[in-house]
């Protein structure tokens, strides 16, 4: 199916490991998504007022503030800002870890190692069904 | 006694200048070395950063086709390893796939015999990793085409297959994370001509470190049940090994095997009685209700504090009389875990747990554990 994302649709990724978040971050662009990029939970909630946003993808365990707070925080910002879709990208597969997340406020979850293409597939849901019931 | 004539000022001044020139020469050699990690770790950086580059061009915009990569210099093709094995335990998928490619088509694995042998066990570690995650082992049928339609990825006498049996040494490492990495990477293949050696180096751990390594074992999939039921030795004549069974039918959520944990129950060994209802009271089938209900009488404390829970679990409201007797037991995880069952019980197991709370007649260990865990509740807002 073609995704047909509207233009500056931007998307804030969140990754402490400068080589994933590369990756993502070319694999979005060549979606025609904006594609912001924070190291931590910290500076992804500054560009968060700052700018925009109309997805995140968050890694879970990062230094600073990780996804699981980050995704608090988020839900705790007043709307539109506080209902962003977030995916949530973990190397950890506890079972108890995903509930606490999705329990959380994510809306997704998805653990490492990660297929880009399926991301990109999953974010796309996430935001058509996030602009449906929005 | 008079001292001998020592020319003093001679040899201090040949002390002195010896001793700077020893400090001149350290100072020099640290330099020189500090330059020369300076120098590497440039280097590094600059390869890293044009290499990041190369890879995304190469994963989403060129696919494989032999040097769309680009050249990677021989002398830099231990950096290249390394810079691809970041990548490893965070990609997957198609990427992953152009990621093998690229390793193997650079024959960076033609060094992991060596590697698995390296001094540093970081490198050891590192290697059986390679294996594992690049499945340099994997089985003829889903090998690639042949060597004459390839020539840029398969050496002239380089084999595929091998690799795995080479990682099985590592089990013996006495750098226990070398071990547990070589256990993840035979686990990983799924290969069950590797479980035998596998379940031996969990079994020389510690019981309390089993449970840990459980995970390990879980990489061989539900396959390994039927399996250990084939292989293992009677549970009379040892049960160690049974208790990891137990505990992976529970892991694995694996119902076929409900007839085998009820027949472990008829071992006398405590901790594999204790796995075993632990394994049911996660399969939660109440059929088994009466047959757990027959261990709330075991001498031993460790089964009675399962049976506490299982009742609970297998037998829904219907368990609260069952429950009660064990509130009295002489050992606090036993009445700890049948109070624990009550409150999760909701409303008839709380009504049970007040009266005891409220009743001056009632045991006075039964009274203070259904205080204790009412109150926890409360706190909670389990109430």
């Amino acid at each position: 199916m073609t995704r047909r994302w509207p233009a500056q649709t931007t998307i804030l990724v969140v990754e402490d490991d400068p080589a994933t978040a590369k990756i993502i971050q070319v694999r979005l662009e060549m979606e025609g998504l904006k594609v912001l990029v924070a190291a931590n939970g910290m500076e992804a909630l500054e560009i968060l007022h700052r700018e925009q946003v109309d997805m995140i993808t968050t890694d879970l365990m990062m230094p600073a503030m990780n996804g699981f707070r980050l995704v608090q925080e988020v839900r705790d910002l007043a709307p539109p800002k506080g209902r962003i879709p977030i995916l949530l990208l973990s190397s950890n597969h506890s079972e108890q870890d995903m509930v606490r997340c999705l329990a959380a406020g994510a809306d997704d979850y998805m653990a490492k190692p990660i297929s880009v293409q399926v991301m990109v597939e999953r974010l796309w849901r996430l935001y058509e069904r996030s602009h449906r019931v929005g | 006694m008079p001292f001998p004539h020592v020319p003093l000022l001679p040899v201090l001044r040949w002390a002195t200048f010896g001793l700077l020139a020893l400090t001149g020469g350290l100072v020099l050699v640290g330099t020189i070395l500090q330059y020369r990690k300076d120098r590497q770790n440039r280097h590094r950086i600059a390869c890293y950063q044009a290499w990041e580059t190369q890879l995304t061009d190469y994963l989403f915009k060129k696919g494989y086709e032999d040097g769309s990569f680009g050249p990677v210099s021989w002398a830099d093709r231990w950096l290249f390893r390394d810079f691809l094995a970041r990548y490893q335990s965070t990609i997957a998928g198609q990427e992953f796939e152009l990621l093998r490619e690229l390793y193997l088509g650079m024959g960076l694995h033609a060094s992991l015999p060596q590697r698995l042998k390296d001094r540093d066990p970081n490198v050891r570690a590192q290697a059986a990793k390679e294996i594992s995650v690049f499945r340099l082992d994997e089985p003829a049928e889903h090998a690639p085409p042949p060597v004459t339609e390839r020539p840029w990825r398969w050496k002239p006498g380089v084999r595929m297959e091998g690799y795995l049996d080479q990682v099985l040494p590592l089990l013996d490492d006495p750098v226990p994370f070398v071990a547990h990495t070589a256990a993840q990477a035979l686990t990983h293949s799924r290969s069950l001509r590797f479980a035998a050696p596998v379940l031996a180096w969990v079994m020389r751990e510690e019981l309390y470190q089993r449970e840990r390594l459980l995970r390990v074992l879980e990489g061989f999939g539900p396959d390994l049940l039927p399996w250990m039921k084939e292989n293992l030795e009677s549970p009379n004549q040892n049960p160690e090994p049974w208790i990891l069974y137990a505990l992976l039918v529970g892991s694995h959520r694996h119902r076929e095997s409900l007839p085998r944990l009820l027949w472990l129950l008829d071992v006398p060994s405590v901790d594999l009685r204790a796995s075993v209802l632990k394994a049911l009271i996660i399969l939660a089938d109440p059929e088994v209700y009466p047959r757990v209900l027959s261990f709330a009488a075991s001498p031993a404390w460790e089964i009675r504090a399962q049976v506490a829970r299982a009742l609970g679990v297998l037998g829904g409201p219907s368990a609260v009389p069952d429950l009660l007797p064990l509130m009295t037991d002489p050992v606090y995880e036993v009445r700890r875990n049948a109070a624990q069952s009550l409150v999760d019980l909701g409303h008839s197991g709380v009504s049970a747990l007040s009266w005891l709370a409220d009743d001056p007649a009632s045991d006075r260990f039964a009274r203070d554990m259904a205080r204790e865990r009412l109150e926890w509740a409360d706190e909670r807002g389990h109430l």
